[in-house]
């Protein structure tokens, strides 16, 4: 297979950090060093609409909350240390009857900020059902609020489990399981304890900062019941790791043979394993990896201008090992399609997986991949049969 | 002043390598020649077909050279409107602590300077080593940014750049090395006023 480019847009002046696809709705939302967040059509890849004047510095990180209807609700992260929430009513654009509103610039809110990090922030995220938001920092805190009302967020928990600079955080597709990586080359998952939130697990393995981290959907034809969702990892050490789940307090063999905490009222510590090592093919830093929930293909891109897809070799039965105690298999990846310079000699900062909406979608499971670099431009590639 | 050195080993000028008043001599690329102005003059163009297959053969001599050592250490003279921003290079960068240049003061050294100019490659690596004047230099992160920010501004984007502290000369080269090399950091220390204020002050001797 080989990665044909589909389109790219006109360029922004400044860097693109970040694309961001929206759950539900044809939409992109980018992060620009020149302060603003754009949105983008997926049907016509058209600009929409252009949010600026809330930061004073660069807007590193955008996600789009889920779960809403009638409303789109975009979460910006900021080197200026603050985090703007804006919202915008989707009257015309839903996925059912499309063709009306798409071009017309709507207008974005700005709904509030949210400030309390020291320094800038890396990464924002939000749960699975739009109840939590994670974020981010150099300032070493995973921060998570909660919306208790409408524009009124509360801090639940201010977590500082790493030694540096936290680079990503992102939320299970299904659990309330928070994971965080970091500057200090490792990756770590957090819980909802009794009373606070924990640090249920430390994943150790990479050898340089960690860049980002995403989970698998269940939907992802790789998936499996009994593991559930597998983390992907990409570092600044070259190499794209995936991990499973062994074992979860009270859930297995193993945790039950764990002496049990005695600060806490129960143990809710999980032990993660990595399962692939993913082809080294990156020659500078990998800056991000996207888990597709269609294919179960992986994608990632870096420093080196290079956009490669990884697909999972099948896997082999679980294996049996003594005391009844399964371990999750290690599966084999290998790399099914790659593009050198696929932001000219520019740096690729994101990729991302989204359904196609274009006028040349082949059904509901056909994907494209979006992706943005150092020139400001984003663009749109599919994969073809070679 | 804890990191200052005050006997630093001053290099003189005229013993310093450079290469003015040196015939150059030319290598011919024709990917590069077709890369450069494709990007300088037309920022629009984001695709590596378009790139590659504007190879237009102009005897634009401004765009045939590629990138060697030399030019990243020393100045050189070169009247083109194309590449005349990089033609003021590292060495002349001053120090923030002395009244004197990062070459007189053997902070960068020609040999400690690696270009990996491959014409048919689509990105170049430049890797400049620093050798601080004393191994706790309280300073060697903002003389590596301001090496970083000389490099960045003058060079064409296909450069990706490596500034690191010599193995063995700094209490702390690895955490350095770490910071200066981590693409959010140096692009939030570009932003950070206070910061590129004392890196302005440092690039003023290069021109």
């Amino acid at each position: 297979m080989r990665l044909q480019k589909v389109t790219s847009l006109p360029p922004q002046a400044e860097r693109v950090w970040q694309v961001s696809i929206h759950p539900t709705l044809p939409l992109v939302a980018t992060a620009s060093s020149d302060k603003t967040a754009r949105v983008i059509s997926m049907q016509t890849y058209n600009s929409l609409s252009i949010i600026e004047g809330g930061h004073k510095r660069s807007i590193r990180s955008v996600a789009w909350k889920p779960g809403l209807t009638g409303e789109s609700v975009l979460c910006t992260g900021s080197f200026d240390a603050t985090i703007g929430i804006w919202r915008r009513y989707e009257h015309d654009l839903d996925a059912s009857n499309s063709q009306g509103g798409d071009e017309e610039e709507e207008e974005w809110r700005f709904a509030l900020v949210l400030d309390g990090h020291e320094s800038e922030v890396k990464s924002v995220a939000w749960s699975a059902g739009g109840n939590f938001l994670a974020t981010c920092s150099r300032d070493k805190t995973v921060w998570i609020w909660e919306e208790i009302d409408e524009d009124n967020f509360e801090t639940l928990e201010v977590m500082q489990e790493h030694t540096q600079d936290v680079k990503c955080v992102t939320w299970h597709p299904e659990e309330v399981l928070l994971a965080s990586s970091s500057y200090d080359n490792t990756i770590r998952l957090y819980r909802e304890g009794s009373e606070d939130w924990v640090c249920c697990s430390l994943l150790e393995g990479h050898l340089a900062t960690v860049w980002t981290v995403e989970f698998e959907k269940p939907a992802s034809p790789g998936y499996r019941e009994e593991w559930g969702s597998r983390l992907v990892s990409s570092s600044d050490d070259l190499s794209v790791k995936v991990w499973t789940r062994v074992s979860r307090s009270g859930s297995t063999a193993e945790a039950r043979k764990a002496p049990p905490s005695i600060l806490r009222g129960e143990s809710i510590e999980e032990n993660w394993i990595e399962t692939s090592t993913l082809p080294r093919v990156h020659t500078r830093a990998i800056y991000k990896v996207s888990w597709s929930s269609k294919s179960g293909r992986i994608v990632s891109c870096g420093g080196d201008g290079r956009i490669v897809v990884y697909e999972e070799v099948s896997a082999p039965d679980t294996e049996m090992v003594e005391n009844d105690e399964r371990k999750p298999p290690k599966t084999e990846w290998r790399v099914v399609a790659e593009i050198e310079g696929a932001h000219s000699v520019f740096e690729v900062n994101c990729v991302q997986w989204s359904k196609r909406w274009d006028k040349d979608a082949k059904g509901e499971n056909d994907e494209v991949i979006v992706s943005c670099g150092d020139d400001g431009v984003v663009s749109v590639w599919e994969l073809a049969s070679s | 002043m804890d990191g200052k050195n005050a006997n630093p080993t001053i290099l003189n000028a005229s013993d310093l390598p450079t290469r003015r008043q040196v015939q150059r001599k030319r290598v011919t690329s024709p990917l590069t020649s077709g890369l450069v102005p494709a990007y300088a003059q037309d920022p629009f163009v984001g695709s590596r077909d378009t790139e590659f297959s504007n190879s237009d053969e102009s005897e634009d001599d401004s765009v045939l050279e590629p990138i060697d050592e030399q030019e990243i250490y020393d100045q050189k003279e070169n009247k083109s409107v194309l590449l005349s921003h990089r033609s003021d290079l590292i060495a002349t960068i001053s120090d923030p602590e002395h009244p004197l240049t990062l070459g007189e003061l053997a902070v960068v050294n020609l040999q400690h300077i690696k270009v990996t100019d491959d014409p048919s490659a689509i990105i170049s690596n430049v890797l400049v080593e620093l050798t601080p004047t004393i191994n706790h230099c309280s300073l060697a992160t903002v003389i590596g940014l301001g090496v970083r920010v000389r490099l960045e501004q003058a060079l064409p984007p296909r450069f990706r750049l490596d500034v690191r502290i010599r193995e063995g000369t700094h209490a702390t080269g690895e955490q350095v090395n770490k910071q200066l090399n981590d693409k959010e950091r140096v692009a939030s220390a570009l932003e950070n006023e206070t910061l590129m204020g004392v890196v302005g002050k440092m690039l003023e001797t290069c021109r």
